[in-house]
């Protein structure tokens, strides 16, 4: 079976919906990380400009004013960090903070030129840092370069990089999940109609409805319709082309009847003849039109009751030999069904049935067995079927010369209903001696 | 014994008439249903042959109705579809056995007969009762084992008491189911024909007189 409509719906939006997400996700981070880059190197530039501000110099030292703008420059493990260095001399600032934490500074001597930033990401030991970089030319006698280099430990930063990836997965998360859901509501609800047909076909496939409900929306209102007009349309042709069938074998039958009673008081050479061809033509057209009656295994339509029917026979075949004192014993699964044709179960089952009440001595026993299909045995005590004979008697009377005067097709003629139906009718000896009939049908 | 006979095919009626007639049954005969329920309620038959597909009333709505009328006679369908559905049908309505079309006219004598003789309460063809036998199929009577010569009309009269042993049989009745309507219908008749059949039945005397109601078949007062 092929994959469901469902499935493929719910498949094809789960993945882009998660390719999607995951897309989205990816940028949101990585444009987050970006920014936090950002706001880290504006705040290293903002300390940068605020020691440009306060540096002094004197006795040639570098020195700058007490209250620098930013005092975690002065707290030990602060993550803040300043060095000032000036080129070819071996004077060197650096921050309380940068002293006390042993921060290594880069070296950017002779690498960058004046007025240009650098920032840069290092690692030293256990810990990330940022460093700006910014080389000046001092405005003193000797217009000497100055480099300022700050640095803050990334930790701070990673932290909220950290805490917003969080905040997104879970909401990402979040949504797909909610999406997913609304999505499988939406299929679902949306599908509902396809799966009410689904299952109203399946209804009246086994005739618990003649027709769809009228309640489909427009996409699949055409179908139902089309669906209903179709199963109308083969119920009445089917009903049309039977009672054709029957009119014909009542306007053919009668005249046989006519005939053959006429023949009978004949006493002439030829009515031997004549009476031989007419048992021929009799049994051509009760064979041809039983079985161009007949329906076959249908789509549509109700399951047979097998009991319901074997009862039926029973009782009218035990009115009609109401003399003969014939024990009939029924061991039938209870609710055994067909997919067919009632008249055609009818029809094998009267002629088993028949012949079994005609040919028996005492009893019969009807019994049934059901596996991958429905096994109907009959058993009589009669005198049995020869084995010799067993084969000829199914497939008497098949081609119309083969007839002969006075055999009867009954037996032939369930055979051909039983082939209709993709069964099996076999003949074998009853635990009593008698005829054993075994119909299984699919 | 009188018999209905309804079927529409006028050649195949004629036939049915004719075989029974001649097989010493009063035949009344009608073409459609509704002729062949008037008859059915208006006289009392011994059987009915009744064709399943019928005009104006269908045979199975026939049975039907004959039988909600407590119409009890036995009745064969003839049926020319030949399904089994239609058999079943015919059956359950009340019809007591079914002969599909086209059949053998020796066929459906003996089931006519085995039918009349079961609406009596006879199993065998033979009804046996003392010292006299009536073989229904070979129409012979024999008293002691020896062979009784008998007219038709007096076979008749026997049998039709036979087969109704256990009540009394008005002289009416039995004109009424052995003899056509247009038989000249003196109680007379019917009384010299018990006379004769009397006399060659001796020494048994199985009919016994009910006086000012009809006969009655006992052979309890066996002479």
């Amino acid at each position: 079976m092929k994959t469901g409509i469902q499935s493929r719906l719910l498949l094809t939006t789960s993945l882009v919906l998660s390719s999607f997400l995951f897309l989205a996700g990816f940028v949101l981070d990585r444009s987050f990380q970006e920014s936090i880059r950002e706001s880290a190197r504006d705040q290293l530039e903002l300390v940068i400009y605020s020691l440009m501000g306060a540096a002094l110099e004197f006795d040639e030292q570098l020195g700058f004013s007490t209250d620098l703008a930013d005092n975690r420059l002065y707290q030990p493990e602060s993550g803040w960090y300043a060095m000032v260095e000036r080129h070819g001399k071996e004077d060197r600032w650096r921050s309380l903070s940068a002293r006390t934490t042993g921060v290594e500074f880069l070296d950017y001597q002779g690498i960058l030129n004046p007025g240009q930033f650098d920032f840069h990401e290092e690692n030293e030991g256990s810990v990330d840092r940022f460093f700006l970089t910014y080389v000046v030319i001092w405005e003193d006698e000797d217009e000497t370069l100055l480099t300022f280099q700050v640095a803050a430990d990334q930790e701070p930063f990673v932290r909220t990089i950290r805490g917003f990836r969080r905040n997104l997965y879970i909401g990402l998360g979040a949504v797909t999940v909610f999406f997913v859901m609304a999505q499988y509501v939406a299929v679902r609800w949306g599908l509902r109609p396809l799966r009410a047909m689904a299952e109203e076909v399946r209804e009246l496939e086994d005739g618990k409805r003649e027709r769809l409900s009228e309640s489909y929306p427009i996409e699949l209102d055409g179908l139902a319709q089309n669906l209903d007009r179709f199963i109308a349309h083969e119920q009445r042709s089917r009903s049309r082309y039977r009672k054709a069938m029957e009119d014909l074998a009542h306007s053919l039958k009668t005249p046989l009847a006519v005939i053959r009673n006429a023949l009978q008081d004949d006493k002439r050479e030829e009515s031997n003849l004549l009476s031989e061809q007419l048992d021929r033509m009799e049994n051509t057209v009760t064979r041809q039109l039983t079985r161009a009656s007949a329906v076959g295994p249908v789509i549509v339509g109700r399951r047979v009751d097998v009991g319901n029917v074997i009862d039926r026979l029973v009782r009218a075949l035990q009115t009609a030999y109401s003399d003969r004192n014939i024990e009939v014993e029924q061991q039938l699964e209870p609710g055994m069904t067909v997919r067919g044709d009632e008249r055609d179960l009818m029809e094998m089952l009267g002629n088993l049935l028949e012949n079994a009440f005609k040919y028996t001595r005492t009893r019969i026993l009807i019994r049934s067995a059901s596996s991958a299909s429905t096994s109907i045995y009959l058993e009589d005590d009669g005198p049995g079927i020869d084995p010799e004979l067993r084969e000829e008697v199914l497939n008497r009377g098949t081609r119309a010369d083969e007839v002969q005067q006075g055999q009867g097709i009954g037996l032939a003629v369930v055979a051909e209903l039983v082939e209709l139906y993709h069964g099996q009718l076999t003949i074998s000896e009853s635990r009593w001696g008698g005829a054993e009939i075994r119909l299984d049908l699919p | 014994m009188r018999i209905l006979v309804v079927e529409d095919e006028q050649i195949l009626q004629d036939q049915l008439v004719e075989k029974l007639k001649h097989a010493g049954y009063v035949v009344d005969a009608a073409g459609d249903g509704e002729e062949g329920l008037y008859y059915g309620r208006e006289y009392d038959y011994d059987a009915a042959v009744i064709d399943l597909g019928l005009p104006k009333l269908d045979g199975i709505d026939l049975i039907t109705t004959l039988r909600n009328e407590k119409r009890s006679f036995p009745v064969l369908v003839l049926t020319a579809r030949g399904h089994w559905q239609d058999k079943v049908h015919g059956l359950e309505a009340g019809a007591d056995d079914y002969l599909t079309k086209p059949f053998q006219m020796e066929e459906l004598l003996a089931r006519l007969n085995a039918l009349m003789r079961r609406a009596a309460g006879h199993a065998s063809p033979v009804l046996r009762e003392g010292e006299l036998q009536l073989d229904t199929a070979k129409k012979e009577v024999r008293v002691e084992d020896a062979l009784v010569e008998l007219t038709a009309y007096e076979y008749k009269v026997l049998e039709y008491l036979m087969m109704n042993a256990s009540r009394v049989v008005s002289k009416t009745e039995l004109t009424e189911h052995l003899y056509d309507q247009d038989f000249d219908r003196d109680s007379n008749v019917i009384e010299v024909f018990v006379g004769r059949l009397r006399k060659k039945l001796e020494p048994i005397n199985p009919i016994r007189t009910v006086r000012g109601q009809g006969y009655r078949f006992n052979v309890e007062t066996t002479a």
